[in-house]
């Protein structure tokens, strides 16, 4: 693993679901021969692509986590992350996005972008990740590769273009033609693995040439020699639009296109040469981390093996034998025997084995140097943790982690699987920062939270599956939270005298909604004159805390709340930290109540692809549910209806769409907002929580 | 509104505002709408057109066409009118980025608070449409609508076309849509792209535009000079007031001379 850095790629596959990224992965493993034979996503020969190395993803089409893999072509060792195409995954594909240095955008040349196409450049922008786009299934029918190029220039803003023509279209795709070299490629060979170059038919020839104008043109504009070139007309030198066309990618303003088919082995190994020609290596990339010593001041890390190691721990898998870590390494080289600590908890470890991956079959190295992705075995850490050497004390950025939003009671059947549930438990909520869970406290259920439906259903599947834990669901249920509306006024004596030292305390002030405030809650104390004495103003304020976790209205959290206190009354005996808690947790409920409060509920943005002809029945459902329907877009044979909705009333849409639209649709869900219930779903929740409470008793 | 003296141009009108932190929405809505220039156009009722209606903007690509009309659902909204924007040339999120920018610098502006809370109050009454240049035909336009009021989901009340060509080859279309304004009683806003190259005729109106300006009761021309942006009353009744506004261009709101 000391290969020269310049020669490294560390790349993701992202794209929409279904758009086929698990079977052009399982190709370009094929053709760099790190798998000997192919297998199809959903295979009829029941071993499954490789990627999706975890049962459950094999059985339903889908990649859920992301394995990590790696493979050579052209003397250049690529590092291939796998990505999760559905939303409520989408944890897995940031935390990819942050590790990666450059990506391939997937396409399918019908259904072109798509919602999640969208989200995912969303990621790519956000954590700047130079990309090249493949636009996949030209031998679908309805294939069009100009109408996706469109398409990525209006509605996700990249310059894109050309590097390749397609030979004929859907049961006619045959190969491509190489714009920068005017020639055309056939694929033959069982597999496609023989590449061969041919001319360029005459019929296409004139084609060619206007598209290898216009990419000409859009490169010239990242080099100065090749417009001088063109100006003074003497032949292009392919390194040159090469050159170019690299700049503009790895400063994000040029989309370098290509084209084929995964599935029927065309067109992958020209992008491969891609990947090693347009994509960044690591040392293209700044990568910086924060200097927990001096305030979280970015440092810049130096992709140098010499220098003291960072490394992050991307994601945890729990194996057979033990928890894997895969880690990136963005300074210093992670040797076997090295010792290194985790910046989180300040715990030193020796690293003991290291291997790089290949789906779910690895290899031992002996190092990792920086740039390098590699795996870590039995070290004890949760996933976006920071390794250094000791005597550093960096972190890498923390990665946003999103509240959940949906919870679920789950009940193990019986004591071997409570057993094996709270292993899987333990897991999960290390691998997936998303997902967490805790004990009801009143019902001492055990309660899972996610990002979505369909986020839970998976983790209590491969509980079932991997742990074989047997658990029941109860009904999801969905994060509500509390908050006031308007400002209280509150005057709470708290007096108790049964003998002994008795307990006295009084706080007055008030209680204010925090409008637009991205805190849940400020605590303000006014009081002067010492009413309360200053040693008592920190219970104050603990006792305020602790009635934010569950509102006097349903019980819910309480958010948006300012609290200030500006008078009180303390006793020289009677007076203690305890009192001031309980006299604050009577004030609390006395100007919660006369402060108008109200519910919230989580929104979600439903983003939902039909056929035209289904607009008005798809925009029908959303209507019906609470949705407030944003927009319409029409896009010729498919519309793009984009709503918001509360996510109570999401459970079980993808059976009702497919159902009102035989099956044509598909939706994406994220979490959006919160908003308030209106005052008649609001009694519906509190007679739920009654009830609730009632059978909990 | 006049802010005195040489202030900049998101001068605020300081000394006018009730620092009120409790402000009800409804008493923010009224304040904003108080306090809109668009009321400066001269009108006298609260909408500017009439029932079926037609209003246009015309204007040089990039001078603020869409911000204007914006501007008047945003408007329209905190009065609560429902508002459907079709869009030929840009996709929803962006024109509802539109939307929110120039809903943020308004709160701005006169120092709305609870802006999030006043957004997702009007949010209910906008829906946006987006169709192909290609693909748009009143027909198609007229049984999305027809899916929108059945089921109850939207009944709009003013129309925004952003993007058609109104010109000679597309009267038809206008007619069209004059006369599922009229049953529908809907006032409809264009936005009218002129070329530098083309001078204006004697009525004012550039030659593409001139032949279907007849189907026009109003039209409001932006005009880039020097820094500015003047909004010019081209058709209307009452047009005295409307010379004395200017789209800001840093913001492109719209607000008085200084």
């Amino acid at each position: 693993m000391a290969g020269k850095l310049e020669k490294v790629r560390n790349i993701g596959i992202s794209a929409h679901i279904d758009s086929g990224k698990t079977t052009l992965t399982e190709r370009i493993l094929y053709y760099t021969k790190r798998i000997h034979a192919i297998h199809d996503v959903k295979g009829k020969d029941g071993v499954g692509a490789t990627m999706d190395s975890m049962e459950l993803e094999k059985e339903r089409g889908i990649t859920i986590a992301s394995a990590a893999t790696f493979c050579e072509w052209l003397d250049h060792e690529i590092n291939v992350i796998d990505t999760p195409g559905h939303v409520d995954f989408t944890i897995e594909v940031e935390r990819s996005l942050r590790v990666l240095d450059g990506a391939v955008l997937v396409l399918c040349s019908v259904g072109g972008v798509q919602s999640q196409s969208i989200t995912v450049d969303h990621q790519m922008k956000r954590y700047r990740v130079p990309c090249i786009a493949f636009i996949n299934k030209c031998d679908r029918s309805g294939a069009d590769p100009d109408r996706v190029i469109g398409q990525l220039r209006n509605k996700l803003g990249h310059n894109a273009v050309a590097m390749q023509i397609p030979l004929s279209l859907e049961a006619n795709f045959r190969g491509v033609v190489d714009l920068l070299r005017m020639k055309a490629l056939l694929f033959e060979g069982d597999n496609g693995e023989q590449v061969r170059e041919v001319e360029i038919p005459a019929e296409r020839l004139a084609e060619a040439r206007r598209k290898r104008e216009e990419l000409i043109d859009a490169a010239s504009m990242f080099s100065d020699e090749l417009t001088e070139a063109i100006l003074e007309e003497k032949p292009i030198p392919v390194e040159l639009i090469v050159e170019a066309v690299r700049r503009g990618t790895l400063a994000r303003k040029l989309t370098p296109v290509f084209m084929g088919s995964a599935y029927k082995n065309k067109g992958v190994q020209p992008l491969l040469d891609a990947v090693t020609r347009y994509l960044p290596c690591p040392s293209d990339i700044e990568n910086t981390a924060l200097d927990l010593d001096h305030e979280e001041i970015p440092v810049v890390l130096q992709p140098d093996p010499e220098k003291p190691i960072v490394a992050l721990a991307f994601k945890l898998e729990d194996g057979p034998y033990g928890q894997l870590t895969y880690i990136r390494v963005y300074q210093g080289a992670l040797a076997k025997g090295s010792v290194i600590v985790n910046t989180r908890n300040g715990r030193k470890t020796k690293v003991g084995r290291l291997v790089r991956m290949h789906a779910d079959q690895m290899e031992d190295i002996d190092a990792v140097s920086a740039g390098y992705i590699g795996a870590l075995f039995g070290i004890e850490c949760a996933s976006g943790d920071t390794f250094v050497s000791p005597g550093l004390n960096l972190t890498m950025t923390s990665m946003f982690v999103p509240e959940p939003v949906i919870s679920l009671a789950i009940f193990p059947k019986d004591n071997k699987s409570q057993i094996n549930m709270s292993k899987a438990l333990n897991r999960f909520t290390k691998e997936d920062p998303t997902f967490r869970t805790h004990v009801d406290d009143e019902t001492s259920e055990t309660i899972i939270e996610g990002m979505g439906e369909l986020h839970l259903e998976i983790y209590v599947e491969r509980m079932k599956r991997e742990y074989s834990a047997e658990v029941e669901t109860g009904k999801p249920r969905v994060a509500y939270r509390e908050t006031i509306t308007q400002r209280a006024d509150f005057n709470y004596t708290h007096r108790k005298q049964t003998g002994g030292s008795g307990q006295y305390a009084r706080v007055a002030g008030f209680l204010e909604p925090l409008a637009d405030s991205p805190v849940d809650f400020v605590f303000d104390n006014e009081v002067k004159g010492g009413a309360i004495p200053t040693q008592f103003i920190p219970a104050c304020e603990k006792g305020f805390r602790l009635c934010m976790a569950k509102g006097p209205k349903m019980e819910f959290p309480v958010t948006g709340v300012r609290v200030v206190i500006n008078d009180g009354a303390s006793h020289a005996v009677d007076s203690s930290d305890m009192a001031f808690q309980a006299a604050c947790r009577g004030a609390f409920r006395e100007g919660y109540l006369k402060a108008k409060p109200v519910i919230h509920e989580p929104i979600m943005k439903v983003v939902v692809e039909t056929p035209t002809e289904f607009q008005g029945a798809v925009m029908g459902l959303l209507n019906q549910r609470r949705g407030m329907i944003v927009g319409a877009q029409d896009e010729g044979v498919m519309s793009v209806v984009e709503a918001q909705v509360p996510l109570a009333e999401m459970f079980g849409f993808s059976t009702i769409l497919r159902s009102a639209t035989q099956g044509k649709a598909q939706f994406t869900m994220e979490f959006a907002l919160y908003r308030q219930v209106p005052q008649s779903v609001s009694e519906k929740i509190a007679e739920e929580v009654a009830l609730r409470k009632k059978s909990a008793a | 509104m006049k802010s005195g003296g040489a202030v900049c141009c998101l001068a605020r009108p300081v000394g006018q505002i009730l620092s009120y932190p409790y402000r009800t929405l409804k008493m923010l809505k009224q304040d904003l709408i108080l306090r809109n220039p668009l009321r400066q156009l001269g009108f006298e009722t609260e909408d500017i057109l009439p029932e079926g209606g037609f209003g246009a903007v015309l204007a040089h690509a990039g001078v603020g066409k869409t911000a204007l009309l914006v501007q008047l659902a945003l408007n329209a909204m905190l009065r609560n009118r429902n508002v459907l924007h079709v869009s030929l040339s840009d996709p929803v999120h962006k024109v509802t980025l539109w939307y929110r920018e120039l809903f943020d610098h308004l709160a701005d502006r006169y120092e709305a608070t609870q802006v999030n809370r006043l957004w997702e109050s009007i949010l209910p009454h906008r829906f946006v449409m987006t169709f192909r240049v290609e693909s748009f035909s009143v027909p198609k336009l007229e049984e999305r609508l027809s899916d929108l009021s059945e089921q109850g989901i939207f009944s709009p009340e003013i129309l925004i076309i952003d993007g058609l060509h109104c010109d000679a080859t597309h009267e038809g279309d206008l007619t069209a849509l004059k006369a599922l304004a009229g049953r529908n009683r809907m006032r409809l806003w264009f936005t009218v792209h002129t070329h530098r190259h083309e001078s204006p005729g004697k009525d004012g109106f550039s030659a593409g535009f001139s032949p279907v300006a007849g189907l026009f009761d109003l039209v409001l021309e932006l005009q880039p000079e020097h820094a500015d942006i003047h909004i010019r009353l081209l058709r209307g009744s009452s047009g005295h007031a409307a010379a004395d506004l200017l789209l800001d261009p840093s913001t492109m709101l719209i607000k008085d001379r200084v």
